[in-house]
């Protein structure tokens, strides 16, 4: 039969992992917890792993998540790492719009162009939060973000290829 | 690589609508965020009762992993103390002998220092202390400078109490959930504690640089009066930080002023303690900014 041979080969018990929809969204919300880990320290130089992680799967798929799912997701990351409320939320936000203008925009797309894209959302983020602790009362040079920005950027593949295990995982035919 | 087809679903009606609600509820949450950042930036005391809960939901996970991160790190340093443990022991040895000397003529001052209270009917403030608590995290991910403690309003923690440890100032409450609170930590960049020098006693403004140090400047211009190793306390002027709690330690000059570091190292405190603010009404009257220490 012609429409039988359409129907996929699925053997019961055999597909993506369960919720695997819900893979990417709970990886970010536990990168945001990372925050709540006891680590105490003087200096904020820790890359911003939360964003880090959002970037990282939307540049892998452009369907991980509707675009506006990065509103909820930032509301959480203000919320558990004490930025001002909606600073997240504007940022990572406007981070999933920029990255669908790229999507239509690039034909070709290799590692180094997402690497710098990346970094480019990360020079914003940090820049944002820079701008926003000036308003808020914390004025500082803005010599004193680069060196995260630098970490951030830095460590941006690591993140990418944590991504892409977990992405095959959760697609993986088991 | 080929870039993703991206938002571009193909002919199916329905998908593209889908893309197209989605894209606009995307500009909302654009829009929304935007209300929420004008608000805590203009009125930051709205979302108190949203960052209590905040903290409260994470505060158990730090609370309880802290016991981990504390057991490992005495562990290390534990096993450093026993390198070279009998040069230690002599050089401790001599210590304690010449801090023995020095701790009777400390004792006969603060007998002298009490009779001359005395003498003068000076109100002794004695700082109350309202809660302590462990701190369990801090803001590693961002510039501003702030922790977390385990003890919050069901502690009677209340905003603006200032926190020390038993080294000495560690900062002030920020943010109260109802088992933890967020301190805004002296090396915060809008963090400003009115202080002076140790030795010579000059009014001196200390300010957080973000890093972990901080900046101290005299108030009255002149010659700059900090040297490598200077003790600063707090002065007690503002009326919310207690006076006489060890604040910071100088480590190298600048142009104006000089760059220290905190003598409470958050590495190393474990313990918070929050008191009361030190003249509740005078702080509620005069928040203290640099422009309102000049003056005084």
């Amino acid at each position: 039969m012609a429409r039988a041979a359409l129907q996929p080969k699925k053997r019961i018990g055999e597909g993506p992992v369960p919720g695997a929809n819900m893979v990417p969204a709970a990886t970010v919300i536990a990168a945001i917890f990372v925050s709540a880990l006891p680590i105490v320290v003087q200096d904020g130089w820790f890359p911003d792993l939360g964003f880090l992680m959002l970037v990282a799967w939307r540049l892998r798929r452009s369907d991980v998540w509707p675009a506006w799912w990065a509103a909820p997701l930032g509301l959480l990351n203000d919320a558990v790492t004490g930025l001002p409320l909606g600073l997240s939320v504007t940022v990572w936000t406007f981070a999933m719009l920029v990255l669908d203008f790229a999507d239509r925009r690039t034909i070709w797309r290799d590692y180094w162009i997402e690497w710098v894209l990346a970094a480019l959302l990360i020079v914003m983020d940090l820049a944002a939060q820079w701008q926003v602790a000036a308003w808020t009362g914390a004025k500082l040079a803005f010599i004193t973000a680069v060196p995260n920005i630098l970490i951030s950027a830095a460590s941006f593949p690591l993140l990418a290829w944590l991504i892409a295990s977990i992405d095959r995982w959760r697609f993986s035919r088991r | 690589m080929a870039a993703p087809s991206g938002p571009r679903p193909g002919w199916s009606r329905r998908a593209q609508y889908g893309l197209f609600f989605s894209f606009i509820a995307a500009i909302i949450g654009l829009a929304i965020g935007l209300i929420l950042l004008a608000f805590s930036i203009a009125a930051p005391e709205r979302f108190h009762s949203l960052r209590g809960a905040a903290l409260d939901a994470t505060a158990p996970v730090s609370d309880a992993l802290h016991e981990v991160t504390a057991t490992v790190s005495g562990v290390a340093s534990g096993a450093g103390n026993y390198w070279d443990a009998a040069r230690q022991n002599g050089n401790l040895k001599r210590e304690n002998a010449a801090l023995r000397q020095q701790i009777t003529e400390a004792r006969a001052i603060m007998l002298d220092n009490r009779e001359l209270r005395q003498t003068l009917h000076l109100r002794e403030e004695t700082p109350k202390t309202v809660a302590v608590g462990r701190i369990v995290s801090s803001s590693f991910e961002s510039p501003r400078r702030f922790a977390i403690l385990s003890a919050g309003s069901n502690d009677g923690v209340q905003e603006g109490m200032p926190v020390r440890s038993a080294k000495g100032l560690i900062g002030r409450v920020l943010d109260v959930g109802a088992f933890a609170s967020r301190i805004l930590l002296v090396s915060d960049r809008s963090s400003t504690v009115p202080a002076r020098l140790l030795v010579s006693g000059q009014a001196v403004l200390c300010q957080g640089r973000g890093d972990g140090t901080v900046e101290v400047r005299p108030l009255e211009v002149g010659r700059n009066p900090f040297h490598p190793g200077d003790a600063i306390v707090t002065s007690g002027v503002g009326g919310l930080y207690p006076p006489l709690v060890p604040l910071a330690r100088v480590i190298r000059l600048s142009n104006d002023g000089a760059i220290a570091i905190p003598i409470a190292d958050l590495g190393a405190t474990t313990v918070g303690i929050v008191e009361q603010p030190y003249e509740p009404e005078a702080s509620a009257a005069a928040p203290v900014t640099s422009t309102q220490e000049a003056t005084q």
